[in-house]
């Protein structure tokens, strides 16, 4: 039986005690899945599984509370969900998550430039076809195959967790380890090599395209304030609506901040944003920053405290005190 | 908003390198602010008269007053702006005295930063709003933590005050290191002999109530409602039972034990009495010895014991204690000899503290009073005190003077001829500190009467030959080298902070310096009070004391307590947290970071919503940060006050 087919059983299963069950379905065209909302027998052969489900269901979960849902997760996506159990804000009764082993998801963007190079345009993409490692695309009658890694997500290429780290229905056999340790992040270790004045010119140049759209905020599954979110508020008015790249920068680094030590980069808000500025390279230089200080990692230990949500008179690693 | 500026010349202080006119002068262009002077001496009687009239005249709602620190004046001018009939907090402060003259030179520089401050201040004056403190009541009770001369004194004047005393002490015995002293200078008058009536005093006292062999193990609650939890150790021995007969110390097999009463100078059996005059008299068995523990097998005191107090099953008990205000008298420790390996503390038995010589002094001692070296018992004639051992030392981290230790090494000279005339005693010291009332007389009688040889220079080493122990060391005043050959050598080992101190001051709640001494709220004017409304310090907590200070202080602290007792409500500080319920996700992580469990969950129309606590709120604004919606904000410091402070500072 494929992973689909045995996720497909399980949720019939269980759906009866299910408000919904969250998952992928196939989307406006041949390359976009789009999130599913399984609330009857009929909807569950909808579900999709593959490199195409691209975006994070966890993000859906906190506006569930208090009902219980299923959600199916990719081993990265199910991280969110970890991290949304430690910080309480879903209960753990009330979340049945589905899994089976992932092999990577595709990078749209990148197929899109494929194709582009093969003379193509991904508005005609009529049919995707994902077999082992590669990943065939039909556009215009023309079948164009690319490695899944050429195309796959950044993400995906320094995936440490392709296996859910946790899970009450994992089908099918796990998925083997990209790479034993993570490689070094690209993008940081371009912004690093960079002066400060470099840098801050990089994101000026950047930040200069954001529409303040907020789909990275809206898109994230760690971002649970929503219509109090502090960038819409004048009481406290940390930042104005005027269109200029200091403000826009900084709802980036308000992001960022409230963000450190739970952000588990999945990358949603990149993947979201419309303009294309790397903002999950802000995320990621603050959770490099926490790991170092406090060895944590958010969403991989359901009992862990993540590090900024605890007073603790010592951290281990910041010597104050002499005794 | 009609706001008015003040800005202090502190007599030459601010105005010696601010021009303070021009100060007023550039506030009148700040918004909302309708009138800017400067004044002699702000917060002088003429001073806060000339704000209050200023109030009156020109309709002020707000006052800034640029002087200097808030720490200082801030109550002062709060009080002032309350009597012309403002709310207290539609006031700030811009300190150009810390911050301004007193740190540079340039008096254009100065001038303008200091515009600068006032500009801030009055940005964030124009979003104050009035605050309105409630009210709560006290719980008349006090604890005295540490049972010294300083804790005893404080407990002794709170009782006497009709106050209810709880005092905590971590040995079996109050007495503290007062009660191992043989005589006290400057009039070398038995120590216990004078310490032993007010220990009894503190036994037989109504009004209080003694944990001894008792830890603090937490502290909740705040000024005028705190909850301590005392952690009582075992002592295996039912005290109630326990009528200190001594049999059981007779019978008690295991002998050889470090006495830590004797500083560690003689042996003591397993089930103790530390001292005759102990309060409580109680016996406390060390269970790392008893060979009924370690060994299993023994039970000689049970046998033994005629009330059948002992009781080997006993474990540690938690009490809790409410009450409304806390004295901190928890004392120093002594220097670790060891660590100055030049001198051989710790290697050679004949090099001791001044401590342990005390012990040697005296009658309830381990020799009887007689002074016999610890190596061989004989009787020491050439006896060398090192004064400054831990203490003015840069290299070993102990920069400061102990204070005490020049005077109690002249006592010691002097008792040392009085039990050995034919002794010799020498002195190696830097300085002679002897500055309090009969202080000086007492150690030129040292010298000049009982022949002690005082030599100003330091000791380069200490090592043994045959049974001496040769003293080699400089003499900076004849410029020479010595060398002496010593029966015994005296270290006047530094104070240090007690063990545990930081740890118990994190508890409190209150500050302590890099050496674990408690800080008080200022160093002249508040010596015995802390930083933590309901904290008061006494005794060599703050920082290395002598007796009589030690007991002035112990006065002080109680005196201190009283007059807060004094009134039934006590106000709370209205500067904390408030949740604005409208913003609030119910996301808890203010919960989560509150060091003081200030803030709760409750249910609101069938959302959760956090709660701040208000009493429990010491506002110190963690939460603020932390809550990514900025719904939680703490009064008189609101993120959009703090936002106004800096765009004023960097749009200006």
């Amino acid at each position: 039986m494929s992973r689909l087919d045995a996720l497909k059983t399980r949720i019939k299963e269980a759906l009866p005690g299910l408000e919904c069950v969250i998952g992928w379905q196939k989307g406006y065209d041949a390359l976009h899945n789009t999130p599913l909302f399984i609330r009857g027998e009929a909807d569950v052969d909808k579900l999709e599984w593959g490199a195409l489900n691209v975006h994070n269901p966890a993000v859906y979960l906190p506006s569930f509370a208090g009902k219980k849902v299923g959600v199916v997760v990719k081993g990265c996506d199910s991280r969110s969900v970890v991290e949304l159990l430690q910080e309480k804000l879903i209960d753990r009764d009330n979340v049945v998550i589905f899994s089976a082993g992932c092999d990577g998801v595709v990078d749209i963007a990148k197929v899109r430039a494929k194709l582009a190079a093969a003379g193509l345009s991904a508005g005609n993409a009529e049919k995707v076809t994902v077999d082992g490692k590669t990943v065939t695309v039909t556009a215009a009658g023309k079948a164009v195959s690319m490695p899944l890694a050429e195309v796959a997500a950044d993400k995906c290429l320094r995936c440490q967790f392709p296996n859910a780290v946790l899970a009450d229905a994992f089908v099918g056999d796990p998925a083997p380890q990209v790479q034993a340790a993570p490689a070094a992040d690209a993008d940081l270790a371009a912004l690093d090599a960079m002066s400060v004045p470099e840098r801050m010119a990089f994101w000026r140049y950047h930040m200069d395209r954001c529409i303040r759209c907020y789909a990275c905020r809206n898109a994230c599954p760690m971002c649970v304030c929503r219509d109090h979110c502090i960038a819409q508020s004048r009481e406290p008015h940390w930042l104005s609506q005027e269109d200029s790249v200091t403000e826009k920068l900084m709802f980036q680094v308000v992001h960022a901040m409230h963000l450190a030590g739970r952000c588990t980069e999945c990358g949603e808000c990149q993947r979201a944003c419309p303009m294309d500025i790397p903002v999950l390279a802000l995320k990621k230089h603050l959770n490099r920053t926490i790991h170092d200080l406090f060895n944590y990692q958010a969403g991989v230990d359901v009992a862990a405290i993540p590090p900024l949500l605890q007073f603790k008179l010592e951290e281990d690693n910041i010597k104050e005190r002499s005794w | 908003m009609r706001i008015g500026v003040f800005v202090c010349h502190c007599g030459s202080n601010i105005e010696g390198t601010v021009d303070t006119a021009t100060v007023a002068k550039a506030s009148l262009d700040f918004p909302e602010v309708v009138y800017a002077t400067d004044t002699m001496y702000a917060c002088s009687e003429p001073g806060q008269d000339g704000i209050i009239q200023a109030i009156k005249d020109k309709n002020l709602t707000g006052v800034v007053v640029a002087s200097c620190t808030p720490r200082m004046h801030e109550p002062t001018f709060r009080r002032a702006v309350e009597r012309a009939g403002l709310n207290r907090f539609m006031f700030e402060m811009a300190n150009i005295r810390e911050h301004v003259s007193w740190i540079g030179r340039d008096r254009e520089a100065n001038t303008n930063k200091s515009v600068d401050l006032v500009r801030i201040a009055v940005e964030k004056l124009r979003r104050d709003a009035p605050l309105i403190p409630s009210k709560f009541s006290v719980n008349k009770r006090v604890m005295v933590i540490g049972g010294g001369v300083a804790g005893i004194q404080a407990a002794l004047d709170c009782a006497d005050g009709g106050l209810e005393v709880v005092l905590v002490e971590r040995e079996s015995s109050i007495g503290g290191k007062m009660a191992k002293l043989d005589k006290t200078f400057p009039t070398v008058d038995c120590s216990s002999c004078i310490l032993g009536p007010k220990m009894v005093d503190v036994a037989q006292h109504p009004n209080i109530t003694l944990h001894a062999y008792s830890e603090v193990d937490s502290i909740g609650g705040y000024v005028g409602n705190f909850q301590v939890q005392v952690k009582k150790r075992a002592t295996y021995v039912d005290w109630e039972l326990c009528t200190g007969c001594g049999a059981c110390m007779e019978k008690c097999p295991s002998k050889k034990n470090p006495d830590a009463f004797n500083e560690k100078i003689g042996p003591c059996t397993s089930i103790n009495i530390p001292f005759p005059q102990a309060i409580p008299k109680k016996a406390v068995i060390d269970p790392t010895t008893c060979r009924q523990f370690v060994k299993g097998k023994c039970g000689v005191c049970a046998k033994v014991c005629p009330t059948g107090a002992i009781k080997y099953d006993m474990t540690d008990e938690i009490v809790t204690e409410d009450v409304g205000a806390i004295v901190a008298a928890t004392g120093y420790d002594l220097f670790d000899i060891s660590k100055v390996t030049e001198y051989g503390g710790g290697r050679y038995p004949d090099v001791i503290t001044g401590l342990q010589y005390e012990r040697l002094l005296s009658a309830s001692g381990p020799t009887g009073g007689h002074i016999k070296r610890p190596s061989d018992g004989k009787e020491p004639k050439n006896i060398v005190f090192i004064q400054c051992v831990g203490s003015r030392d840069k290299s070993l981290d102990r920069p400061y003077c102990s204070g005490f230790c020049c005077m109690y090494t002249a006592k010691q000279t002097i008792l040392t001829k009085d039990h050995i005339p034919d002794s010799q005693s020498y002195v190696f010291y830097m300085d002679i500190r002897s500055p309090g009332k009969m202080y000086d007389e007492f150690t030129r009688r040292a010298m000049e009467e009982y022949g002690a040889r005082y030599i100003r220079g330091r000791v380069a080493m200490v090592y043994p030959k045959g049974d001496k122990m040769i003293v080699r060391g400089a003499d900076t005043l004849a410029g020479t080298q010595v060398e002496i050959e010593a029966d015994l050598v005296v270290l006047a080992a530094g104070a240090e902070a007690a063990k545990g101190a930081p740890q118990l001051a994190e508890k409190l709640r209150i500050s302590y310096d890099k050496y674990g001494f408690f800080m008080e709220s200022h160093p002249k004017l508040k010596p015995v009070e802390t930083n933590t409304a309901g904290v008061y310090l006494a005794g060599s907590c703050q920082g290395p004391k002598d007796i009589p200070q030690s007991v002035g202080q112990g006065s002080a602290a109680a005196a201190k307590v009283l007059a807060l007792f004094s009134k039934d409500m006590l106000e709370s500080d209205p500067q904390i947290s408030r949740v604005d319920i409208k913003r609030c996700v119910g996301c808890g992580k203010c919960i989560m970071t509150c060091p003081f469990k200030a803030i709760k969950e409750v249910e609101f129309r069938g959302q959760k919503k956090a709660e701040v606590i208000e009493t429990v709120c010491q506002g110190c604004g963690i939460c603020t940060s932390t809550c990514p919606q900025g719904a939680i904000q703490l009064s008189h410091f609101t993120d959009n006050q703090i936002l106004a402070e800096v765009n004023a500072l960097c749009q200006s």
